[in-house]
């Protein structure tokens, strides 16, 4: 069986690309898989099944729903929410009224109007505003002729959403951790939070729970690696609670190797979201592979993780509050992080191991590329003996077969 | 309790998925249960024959029988643990193995297009959910509790079954070595008779029948065996175990095999058995220098166990004493008691 991928990948600097290319020897090894060249239309002669993978960077991607247009396959929904995506193939290219026309196809003429709005900047952009409001996941969802996603949130998402067709949960892979010694930075706990800093990222409830914390542990540290976001003023929210000198470690953009270092240094991983356009963190997923604790928001994927290996902050008017508690907990007891932080390392090895993500995978692409005819199959073999002893479509006994067919996935 | 023992039945085929169940309907009854036997023909092949007579177990409604409730359903082996039941026991003899660790092997079904990829997969499924309805999961092995778990995810207890009732003694270090076992490719009969060929002293018995046998006799008479390996067929109880009691040690090295009762036979006659390194379920009770020899699967080294243990008869006399505590251990009464807790 022949698989034709469209993925980013590197040295495209993408998370996507790193996430193909940590997975293509694992994938390779049980399927024969062809990464399509960026750009390409349409998937090699002799193809099985397309595979595309599908994320909220119009760079990235913008060539890949365009292939997806052509050729209906397999998506890999790396995000749910995909306006920023729409946004950036429609108004990104000049073409404001294919923006208006997908925004109309999800909300009707009310959101349409909204649309204009956008095009008008006569509100702010939606996809910074109120992505969760319009996905905007309409178009790639009717193309989809199968699902991967990485969590249950986006699993019932896709199906609210309407999506009828297979969907397979395939966890996100662990990353290999690279035999770097951690960081000297400081911090006793050192509590560290990784990625771009902005108000999705919660840094500022981080930073106000932080203040809060620190006046009783004078020696904690809050790690802030990542760049800051356009529009952020981080200096100006250090200044307003008093954080700009001890206790603050600031580091911008790094490289990989530096970046594990920095992980492997903090105690406490925090890993806030809120919007959630339904993305896995990758950042999170280091975090177990290297066994740290985690703090994380109560929200989409990082709901689904287990109780003993996040500490989970609603989303509410008390976030600063509970915030703090969580820092306060974790910096008082390191038998809790101890035992958090191995349950999260048992955590990575067992859900997350590469090679079981790699077998999910291939399963999933197996039963999206054969299993219709197999489905047909076993229903019309069933059929016919069921006809030849006299039972009628419609009937009880017809609605019988058809229900322990569908019990066990066989199509019925 | 009312009590069925569920197994595929692949007609005029008989082995010891079979001996197993019908000793488990027959241990039941002996301790006062209502036991009997629920028979399915079974058919894998071409395509998705597979999967339509599996699912010829979906539509079975066993709980109850001409007017009285059945409390309880114990499947055995693919595809009859299917069954819906609620209170359904598995005592996992094996997978479908076709779908799982024989695939892209010899001895695999399946090729490479989609369809036949996708009936793998949806084998899978079958088991994933129908296991998954089981109250209590077991396995006869750590080697089918492992397959299990590393393709499903779900845990299974490990119980191993106890071998088939049969007059078992120890005659003493005879001069010949046994192999009891169905004959087909997967069992590595012929490693044993390649053994013969390159150890021109060794005696060999193969008992047992099936699809491989016209294929190993020809075999032993090419490499000019014939009088040293002797072909029994499948032997009545009587004489199996005159050939266990008379034997010095017996062969049984199967391709990752999921449990395999013949070492415990073995054992209970006090015999060693020797084994191959990548023999599965074996390895569990086949130690070596303990309970008998473990060896590469190939035929020098088979032979060179033979010999050591036909030429060592106190050596052979304390591996299979120490066998037959092991096999002692495994009991009806055991088993039984923590199948039906």
């Amino acid at each position: 069986m022949r698989v034709a991928l469209f993925s980013p990948m590197p040295p495209e600097r993408s998370g996507i690309a790193d996430y193909s290319a940590l997975l293509l020897p694992a994938l390779r090894a049980r399927c024969e898989i062809v990464t399509v060249k960026r750009g390409a239309k349409r998937p090699p002669r002799g193809t099985d099944l397309c595979v595309y993978h599908i994320g909220n960077n119009p760079d990235a991607h913008g060539w890949i729903v365009e292939a997806l247009r052509r050729t209906p396959g397999v998506v890999v929904l790396h995000d749910f929410v995909l306006h920023h995506l729409v946004a950036g193939l429609t108004i990104g290219r000049r073409d404001g009224h294919g923006y208006l026309d997908a925004m109309e196809r999800e909300g009707g003429v009310v959101a349409r109007l909204l649309g204009h709005a956008v095009l008008d900047k006569r509100i702010p952009p939606l996809w910074e505003n109120r992505p969760e409001d319009f996905h905007l996941a309409g178009e790639v969802l009717d193309l989809a002729t199968g699902l991967i996603v990485h969590s249950r949130y986006v699993r019932d998402r896709a199906r609210a959403a309407g999506y009828g067709g297979s969907v397979w949960i395939v966890p996100h892979p662990a990353f290999p951790v690279p035999g770097v010694a951690a960081a000297d930075v400081g911090g006793e706990p050192l509590f560290g939070t990784f990625g771009n800093v902005n108000a999705s990222k919660r840094v500022p409830q981080l930073l106000e729970a932080f203040a809060r914390v620190r006046r009783r542990h004078e020696a904690s540290g809050l790690l802030l690696v990542g760049a800051t976001s356009p529009g952020f003023d981080l200096d100006r929210r250090l200044q307003r609670l008093g954080l700009d000198g001890a206790g603050l470690l600031r580091e911008g953009y790094v490289d990989e190797r530096r970046l594990w270092e920095l992980m492997a240094a903090a105690d406490v991983h925090v890993s806030l979201r809120s919007p959630t356009m339904g993305e896995t963190s990758g950042t999170a997923i280091r975090a177990l592979s290297l066994g740290k604790p985690l703090i994380v928001s109560d929200v989409g994927w990082f709901s689904e993780l287990p109780d003993g290996v996040a500490l989970k902050v609603p989303v509410d008017e008390r976030e600063v509050e509970t915030l703090t508690a969580a820092l306060e907990l974790l910096a008082t007891r390191p038998d809790v992080r101890s035992a958090m932080g191995a349950a999260a390392h048992e955590l990575a090895q067992r859900e997350h191991d590469l090679e079981r993500v790699a077998e999910l995978y291939v399963s999933a692409f197996e039963r999206a590329a054969g299993g219709a005819a197999v489905s047909d199959g076993v229903l019309r073999e069933v059929s016919e003996a069921a006809a030849t002893v006299g039972i009628t479509p419609g009937s009880v006994e017809a609605r019988e077969l058809a229900a322990r067919l569908a019990e066990v996935d066989l199509g019925g | 309790m009312r009590i069925a023992v569920l197994r595929p039945q692949v007609p005029f085929a008989r082995g010891g998925a079979e001996i197993f169940s019908d000793a488990l309907v027959e241990e039941l009854r002996v301790r006062g249960h209502e036991a009997d036997s629920v028979t399915v023909p079974f058919k894998w092949y071409p395509g998705a024959r597979v999967l339509t007579q599996a699912f010829l177990w979906r539509l079975l409604d066993l709980t109850e029988a001409d007017g009285k409730r059945i409390d309880m359903v114990v499947a055995t082996k693919f595809p009859s643990y299917l069954v819906r039941h609620p209170e359904k026991r598995v005592w996992l003899v094996h997978q479908f193995r076709q779908a799982y660790e024989l695939d892209r092997t010899d001895l695999g079904q399946f090729g490479e297009s989609p369809e036949d990829r996708a009936i793998r997969r949806q084998v899978q499924e079958l088991d994933r959910v129908a296991l998954g309805e089981a109250s209590r999961l077991f396995a006869t092995s750590q080697n089918v509790a492992g397959r299990l778990e590393r393709a499903t995810g779900l845990v299974a207890e490990v119980m191993p079954h106890p071998a088939q009732e049969l007059a078992y003694r120890n005659d003493g270090h005879g001069d010949f070595v046994l192999s009891v076992n169905r004959l087909d490719r997967a069992k590595r009969i012929d490693l044993l008779v390649d053994a013969a060929a390159v150890e021109p002293t060794l005696r060999v018995v193969v008992a047992g029948d099936g699809p491989d046998r016209s294929r190993l006799e020809g075999l032993a008479r090419d490499r000019g065996l014939t009088g040293r390996v002797r072909f029994a067929g499948r032997v009545p109880a009587e004489e199996l175990a005159d050939l266990y009691a008379t034997c010095f040690a017996t062969f049984y090295a199967p391709v990752d095999e999921d449990f395999g009762l013949g070492p415990y036979e073995s054992f209970l006659s006090g015999k060693p058995v020797i084994t191959a390194s990548d023999a599965g379920g074996p390895l569990e009770v086949v130690h070596d220098g303990s309970t008998g020899r473990v060896v590469a699967p190939e035929a020098a080294a088979v032979a060179a166990a033979v010999v050591w243990l036909r030429d060592h008869p106190d050596e052979a006399a304390a591996y299979g004493r120490a066998g037959h505590a092991v096999a002692a251990e495994v009991t009806w009464d055991r088993a039984i008691g923590r199948l039906l807790s």
